[in-house]
């Protein structure tokens, strides 16, 4: 390990910076040769940027806690289950909810997927352009979330607002001030709580063979979950099934337009888009980071922290890391060993990794065989959200099929 | 070639019933199950891949 840089401002990464979202690469890159565990701008608090640390961490629920002050979180009014609340309860719930989002149950769902990425992909590829967020990254995951959990496929337009009311409030208000957009986040996370009541109370009285009414009568230890632990779930199963995928999804198809060779390379041989997929989640790491909050003073990486603190636990600079991944700057699509930690690891392991990793392939396959060749439309440049690395405007050109 | 897994650090990532279906399944949450302990030489390839894509090390492999 490399000693740490003395210079304060040398050891300082803001992860909210437009450059970042676009290229983190660079950044983590620093923090591995200058400061593996940094100080984040504006807030002061700390960053670990190496992989063994952060994987560390990760498996150390005692130290890095995953319950923490509620105006961390997005219009919630009590944490979101299991993502926000420590093993043991934390493991409860997940013996509940695992079997549900396992690889088998996944696969279920498989060829309706197929289905909804081929009807988006119908309605633009005579046009020989579109808008790749809101025309198929954005809708493809919500009619995923919808199918899964068995609400209609016509509420998609409602649950794309309520959405975007929580993550990115401002789109809504057209402001900037922090009070107001948190009184918007707060009014639709209550609309969303008036939603799922509605569907529970609905289920409750005509069961069906869906996630909703399965949630509705689970029990643990022999009790049926309450009310609020179920709206809690739900919540969460809203606000991390949508965007992580869209932000997959918009990283992936912009490396490959910019990356024809490596792009043809998949167009001939389809086999290689598990590994594809693998690589790009490593590589782009979409998710950055996961917040914790330190349970001890202790010294990492050679910075002090301070019990309390929020930490960052940066995983796209994990993926990176030359000391666990060879040639770990090449993209590599037959990598032979690859522990990325896009979907964290320890006992928080993404609940969707599975569902995730079916999407990215279907969508990765049927984009493919029906649009081979693409590129972004001439003069115009990706743009890339900070937070999650939604690639917010992505227009693609093509040659449209006779 | 035998592998064994350590269920205590397994949390379910899916990587080595993915890579090597023939030597790993999965129970109802989705974490591993070793389907062959005592890996046969078409499998061990396959194996290797396992221990290799597993980011929690839960897999070892003794020649």
């Amino acid at each position: 390990m490399s000693a740490p840089n003395p210079d304060p401002e040398a050891r300082t990464v803001n992860l909210f910076a437009p450059e970042f979202a676009r290229c983190p690469q660079e950044v983590y890159a620093r923090m591995h040769a200058e400061c593996p565990v940094a100080r984040a701008a504006i807030t002061n608090s700390p960053v670990i940027s190496r992989y063994e640390d952060v994987i560390w961490a990760l498996r150390h629920p005692d130290l890095f806690s995953s319950e923490m002050e509620l105006q961390m979180a997005l219009g919630t009014e009590r944490p979101m289950i299991p993502q926000q609340i420590d093993p043991p309860a934390q493991t409860r719930y997940r013996k509940l909810l695992d079997p549900h989002f396992s690889r088998k149950k996944m696969a279920e769902l498989e060829p309706d997927m197929r289905g909804y990425a081929n009807d988006l992909i119908d309605r633009f590829i005579d046009a020989g352009r579109c808008d790749f967020d809101p025309d198929f990254a954005v809708p493809l995951p919500c009619t995923a979330f919808l199918r899964l959990i068995g609400l209609p496929l016509s509420d998609l337009e409602f649950f794309l607002e309520l959405k975007n009311g929580i993550i990115r409030p401002q789109l809504k208000t057209q402001s900037i001030d922090q009070e107001v957009n948190r009184t918007a986040r707060v009014e639709s996370g209550r609309q969303i709580y008036a939603y799922f009541e509605e569907v529970i109370d609905d289920r409750t009285a005509r069961p069906g063979d869906d996630l909703m009414t399965q949630l509705v009568h689970a029990e643990i230890g022999g009790e049926r979950l309450s009310r609020n632990e179920i709206l809690d779930i739900c919540f969460l199963l809203l606000l991390a099934g949508l965007d992580t995928v869209t932000a997959t999804l918009g990283c992936n198809i912009a490396y490959l337009a910019a990356n024809p060779k490596q792009r043809r390379s998949l167009v001939e041989k389809p086999e290689l888009t598990d590994g594809a997929v693998e690589e790009l989640l490593r590589w782009e790491t979409p998710v950055t980071g996961v917040p914790r909050v330190a349970r001890k003073d202790m010294t990492v990486g050679g910075l002090e922290i301070k019990e309390g603190e929020l930490v960052t636990l940066l995983l796209g600079a994990a993926d990176i890391d030359a000391d666990e991944f060879e040639a770990s700057d090449r993209v590599d699509f037959e990598r032979a060993r690859n522990r990325h930690l896009a979907f964290g690891g320890g006992p928080h392991r993404c609940l969707g990794s599975h569902l995730a990793r079916m999407e990215l392939r279907v969508a990765m396959q049927e984009w493919h065989r029906r649009i081979p060749e693409y590129q972004v439309a001439p003069g115009e440049a990706p743009r890339y959200s900070p937070g999650i690395r939604e690639v917010l405007y992505l227009p693609l050109v093509w040659d449209a099929p006779r | 070639m035998k592998v064994r897994v350590d269920a205590a650090a397994c949390v379910g990532h899916g990587r080595c019933y993915e890579l090597a279906p023939g030597v790993f399944g999965e129970d109802e949450r989705g974490h591993c199950r070793v389907l062959l302990p005592d890996v046969p030489p078409e499998q061990q390839k396959p194996a290797r891949a396992a221990e290799a894509n597993c980011p929690e090390r839960a897999i070892q492999i003794e020649a």
